[in-house]
């Protein structure tokens, strides 16, 4: 890490993440013991936010090379700084997944499924065909990930097009690879919760949060990164005005995709389709689920409309701090209430893991941001991009 | 009433945006800029203030919203209650997608239409050709001969520092821009 480069209100702040880090990490392993069932999926929990915010970063880098976007190129490192989060939430997973299976209900009691499609849900939530397949998944997000990034870095030193045609193409691959094992990946990690239960939206639900959160996040450390003088130069206020317009699209888009799965339950009103919604609007956790809906897009959508507040920093940042809340507050909604069917109370094993999360956003993402240069120098388009004034 | 306008013609975006800048900076009145396409960055150069159509656009969305939400609570719950899947009459989801397209519908149509009125648009409207170039690749920047002070030498060597294709002095009818 160049220290030189770190700058103080930055620097300062490492040591308290850190301890945050620490002591919310304890607080959580003596959860594992203490209260298995609640802080093992707070852990799910926290490692999913953590591999949806990685995965947002490396999305939003090859959403730019794929679209050959200009505007977008002095934010690629906050991009792949944020993408470098994706290993730790991966361990988290992976954590879950092999130490603590049974918080999966099928888990060694697939007998349990009985619906339509007995015979096909049994072959795929078999446990180690279940690993197999987490394993793939995140070796593919990894392998694409370290790649476009190592280009990207290889091109501050060496230029030329070639690097950004060879990142284009495997951007392009990424994307579909992406598709298709995210909409999995949500469905196994976090569906399969509730194994009765099914929704053919959930895929593209999990795709418009986790969007919608990574956008608000490169905000902010785009912001922080702009105060304290590295992107001082790089990024302007035309770059935040995208991003806010983004924010305000993808948050209108979660709500429209919220909406439609909702709707269709509610419609439909089958009784192994609406328990899931039954259970989130009763016994204290309807105002939630009220919140969620009000933090994910109605107070962001109102507050960022205005296109001078999408360029104050000020509005851009608390609404992107509105809706990392709604994020946490959407995955919450999805994971804890099967475990906590009676209460919506909150338990301190979820800000535990929550701090935990935060803190090594914040010191993961700082660490990769200055281990290379703040802006992508050896981009052939990057002068044009200084150059865009709206 | 009648004026008497210069027009300055350019060949290039950064020239437009060079001196329509500095014609501002010089206190001459700017009355209008045609370009081929639209130039990111030329509203704050001619000093326009912000639009007021998205305000337009955000009243009509909510009045829309609101109109078609009442009406479909008066359809299904007052003139005309109807039993669908048991559902109570008051069944805000179902309203939700119908309500989502009208406001879009009358968000849309009264700002494209509040647009071409406070823009004098019309079918068979005579289109007001300033200089045939700026349908293809010239830059045109009409300034006003406000008073005495204009001086039209300065104003020439003005556009001479960013390279000029042609200047003309014209004397315009009121009521037409461009119609000369």
């Amino acid at each position: 890490m160049n220290d030189r480069q770190f700058p103080a209100r930055l620097a300062a702040l490492r040591r308290p993440a850190a301890a945050v880090a620490a002591i919310g990490g304890v607080i959580l392993l003596s959860g594992l013991r203490i209260a298995p069932a609640r802080a093992w999926a707070d852990l799910l929990l926290a490692s999913f936010a953590m591999v949806c915010l990685g995965l947002s970063g490396i999305f939003f880098v090859a959403l730019q090379y794929a679209t050959g976007a200009v505007w977008s190129i002095p934010l690629r490192r906050v991009g792949e700084a944020l993408a470098a989060v994706l290993p730790v939430g991966s361990l988290g997973i992976l954590a879950v997944l092999l130490l603590h299976p049974a918080i999966y209900p099928w888990y060694g009691h697939s007998e349990i499924v009985t619906e339509g499609w007995a015979g096909f849900k049994h072959a795929w939530l078999s446990y180690p065909f279940f690993l197999v397949r987490a394993v793939i998944y995140l070796a593919a997000w990894l392998g694409f990930s370290s790649a476009i990034r190592r280009n990207s870095r290889r091109q501050d030193r060496e230029g030329g097009i070639e690097l950004s045609r060879k990142n284009t193409r495997l951007s392009v691959a990424f994307m579909v690879v992406f598709g298709v094992t995210f909409w999995l990946a949500s469905t196994d990690w976090v569906m399969s919760l509730e194994p009765h239960w099914a929704s053919t939206i959930f895929g593209i639900y999990h795709f418009s949060g986790m969007f919608l959160s990574g956008l608000a996040t490169l905000a902010l450390l785009a912001l922080a990164l702009r105060a304290t003088g590295p992107l001082r130069h790089g990024v302007s206020n035309d770059q935040f005005l995208d991003l806010g317009r983004l924010i305000v699209a993808f948050a209108t888009f979660w709500a429209y995709i919220w909406f439609s799965q909702y709707m269709l339950i509610w419609y439909a009103n089958l009784t192994e389709e609406t328990s899931y919604m039954v259970l989130r609007t009763s016994s204290g956790w309807g105002s939630l689920f009220v919140v969620n809906l009000l933090l994910n897009w109605t107070l962001p959508f109102l507050l960022l409309l205005p296109r001078a507040n999408k360029i104050n920093p000020r509005t851009l940042a608390a609404a992107s701090l509105i809706v990392l809340l709604g994020r946490v507050c959407d995955l919450y909604l999805m994971i804890i209430p099967p475990f906590s069917a009676a209460s919506s109370r909150p338990a301190i094993w979820d800000f535990a893991a929550l701090s935990v999360a935060a803190a090594g956003l914040f010191l993961v993402t700082m660490r990769s941001f200055f281990a290379s240069e703040p802006i992508p120098v050896g981009d052939p388009f990057l002068s044009s991009a200084l150059k865009i004034k709206k | 009433m009648s004026r008497r306008v210069v027009v300055g013609v350019f060949d290039d975006e950064a020239n437009l945006l060079g001196v329509t800048q500095e014609a501002r900076a010089e206190g001459l009145k700017i009355l209008d800029v045609y370009t081929p396409y639209a130039v990111h960055g030329l509203d704050a150069a001619m000093g326009l203030r912000a639009s007021r159509l998205p305000w337009v656009c955000f009243l009509a969305a909510i009045t829309g919203a609101a109109l078609k939400l009442w009406f479909e609570f008066w359809t299904t719950m007052v003139d005309w209650p109807l039993n669908i899947g048991g559902k109570p009459w008051n069944s805000l989801p179902a309203f939700v997608p119908v309500t989502f397209e009208v406001m879009v519908l009358s968000a849309g149509l009264t700002t494209v239409f509040t647009f071409l009125v406070l823009a004098r648009l019309r079918p068979g409207k005579r289109p007001a050709m300033l200089f045939p170039g700026v349908t293809d690749d010239r830059f045109v920047l009409m300034l006003e001969e406000s008073d005495a002070q204009f001086d039209l030498v300065r104003v020439r060597r003005l556009f001479e520092k960013f390279g000029v294709v042609a200047v003309e002095e014209r004397i315009e009818e009121a009521g037409c821009p461009g119609e000369l």
